[in-house]
């Protein structure tokens, strides 16, 4: 059974397909790397996933369970976790407070009083490395310490499947490759699913993902391992177009 | 679980003051009134910011809360005093119609307006609270604009004595009680699951909901808490004091306003915060209407934003950051 089943999935603004018939399956275990460029659909699909906006089209399926209809808030527990492109913390509470809410309200919601929820954010806090900022308002840190305070917010959350949205945006090189590893034994310790959707750092998911999703225009263009994914013309096509430019760097 | 009695530590400033606040009315000749004036203010503050503080919605129509149990407080005099073998329990009963009103009042708000967000839910509260105005006057429910009055049945189940004792001494110790409630929640919601429920849903309810937070439930839950609060305020305040009401008198949004004025002025979301903003405002208001009769208005207004300026985030707001890391840090929240 997989761990997250999605069935021909469209999500309508109005006149604007952001994702069309989209189909996935992930299994326990695995390292996915949804890629696409600016306006592909990849946020969007998180939000379905997470239950921010419910699909148009299709259906959603967790461990087997419909949760199509369910609200964002019963997903959270169930084990769906998430961060956020652009970081959302809870400003004005301090960074261990931001990350005892995802302790009190994730998988663990209910079986935790508020003390552990405090100890257990220690955990995550000095695992991402942010100690040091523990007492400080979230809404004070620098943009990459509120990339990591989400990571360990969501992972405080204990959840089953992590969904992390450009969490390696803006990060210096050095620090992505840190990143990563530290994903890799993350996944492993704390028996994650991780699905890391990037816009266009594939030194990211070339070095985490063992497989790739690369979605365009809304819909799934291709599936595959890694190394195929990323080496496909159709892929190559989307990111840098037709040879007639320099501009490598193009997002599409 | 575990109590962990360090976590009560900030309602130990908060009681003593309120101790001291009793004491000075309780002994000085000739300030009782000035002190079960600032005593309804604070409740009203700390009260009110359960749900304003902890969630940042703006609750334009909480007047209908303090109304409410005004009228919760008239019933129950009025007509539990054809028995007049309940002696005290009819007080107990008119703060039990009080609940129970403004829990109507707050489900038909609760389904209406807390759907909404920002001004708009603003409005929704002013459009509720303005319509049981009208709805009371215009279709003469519990005496229409007429209103009711109800100290004949008082002293008919009293006597004349104790009735003036409940109007003029216990009704305003009542307010204490409740004031020191309404902290001692404070603090217990903020230490608890529904604090950080609430704060997330006032920094960002979105995230809120997808970090696995059921906002609705929190919503109401301090919207509830918050509501039920100001009807005691106002069965006791108002109504077991005034011995009467009407609808005119009562449901006026300028409370609304004095609430959130107090509030912001001490610290919105703190403890202390609407206990301090209560008292610099009910002793403003109170001083300045002696000193410069007619004028207080023309003089409080630039008063209130003087302070404003200096302490935008309220003065408890200014001091908690102050006293970040020192030994204080915990008696001040």
């Amino acid at each position: 059974m997989a761990l997250l089943r999605l069935e021909n999935i469209t999500k309508r603004f109005g006149g604007l397909v952001a994702v069309n018939d989209v189909s996935l399956e992930i299994e326990a275990g695995e390292s996915i790397g949804i890629v696409g460029p600016n306006g592909s659909g990849k946020t969007t699909l998180y939000n379905v996933i997470s239950g921010v906006y419910p699909p148009e089209q299709g259906r959603i399926f967790f461990e087997g369970k419909d949760i199509t209809n369910l609200p964002a808030h019963r997903r959270a527990p169930m084990g769906i976790g998430r961060t956020f492109q652009i970081p959302r913390p809870f400003s004005s509470a301090s960074v261990r407070e931001n990350v005892a809410v995802g302790a009190m309200f994730g998988t663990l919601s209910g079986k935790v009083s508020v003390d552990e929820c405090s100890e257990i954010a220690e955990h995550y806090i000095e695992l991402v490395g942010l100690q040091a900022h523990k007492d400080k308002d979230s809404g004070t840190l620098t943009p990459v310490e509120k990339k990591l305070m989400e990571i360990a917010r969501a992972l405080a959350m204990k959840p089953k499947l992590l969904l992390m949205d450009e969490a390696m945006a803006g990060m210096h090189p050095r620090d992505i490759d840190d990143m990563v590893k530290f994903l890799k034994k993350i996944k492993e310790d704390e028996d994650i699913t991780i699905v890391s959707m990037v816009e266009h750092i594939m030194r990211a998911v070339a070095g985490f993902a063992e497989r790739v999703m690369v979605m365009y225009r809304g819909a799934k263009l291709i599936d595959a391992p890694t190394a195929k994914a990323l080496s496909d013309p159709r892929v190559i096509d989307v990111y840098l177009g037709r040879p007639t430019g320099e501009g490598e760097d193009a997002e599409g | 679980m575990k109590i962990n009695i360090a976590k009560y530590y900030p309602l130990i400033p908060v009681y003593a003051v309120y101790l001291t606040m009793f004491l000075v009315g309780f002994f000085v000749p000739g300030l009782w009134q000035l002190v079960a004036l600032l005593a309804f203010y604070c409740a009203l503050g700390q009260s009110w910011n359960i749900f304003m503080g902890m969630t940042g919605y703006v609750d334009f129509g909480y007047v209908t809360f303090i109304a409410l149990g005004t009228y919760g407080m008239a019933l129950g005099i009025t007509y539990f005093s054809q028995f007049p073998g309940l002696g005290i329990a009819i007080i107990f009963i008119g703060l039990l119609l009080a609940l129970f009103l403004s829990t109507l009042s707050a489900i038909l708000e609760a389904g209406i307006a807390l759907r909404l967000r920002g001004a708009y839910f603003a409005i929704a509260c002013i459009g509720i609270n303005e319509g049981l105005r009208h709805l009371i006057e215009g279709a003469k429910i519990w005496g229409g604009s007429e209103g009711m009055l109800y100290w004949k049945e008082l002293t008919e189940v009293f006597g004349t004595e104790t009735a003036i004792q409940l109007t003029t001494l216990w009704a305003d110790i009542a307010v204490f009680i409740i004031a020191a409630m309404a902290a001692f929640i404070n603090v217990y919601y903020m230490r608890s699951k529904i604090g950080y429920a609430l704060t997330a849903i006032r920094e960002d309810e979105d995230a809120a909901k997808v970090m696995g937070i059921d906002t609705t439930k929190y919503k109401t839950i301090a919207f509830l808490t918050s509501g039920w609060l100001g009807a005691l305020v106002g069965a006791m305040a108002w109504g077991l004091k005034l011995t009467h009401v009407f609808p005119a008198d009562v449901f006026v949004i300028h409370y609304t306003v004095e609430c959130i004025v107090i509030v912001v002025l001490g610290g919105i979301g703190t403890l202390l915060g609407p206990l301090v903003g209560g008292l610099i405002y009910g002793l403003s208001k109170y001083w300045l209407a002696i000193i410069l009769p007619g004028f207080q208005l023309l003089i409080f207004a630039p008063i209130i934003i003087c302070i404003i300026i200096a302490f935008p985030e309220g003065v408890i707001g200014v001091v908690k950051r102050r006293v970040k890391g020192t030994r204080l840090e915990r008696y001040i929240i």
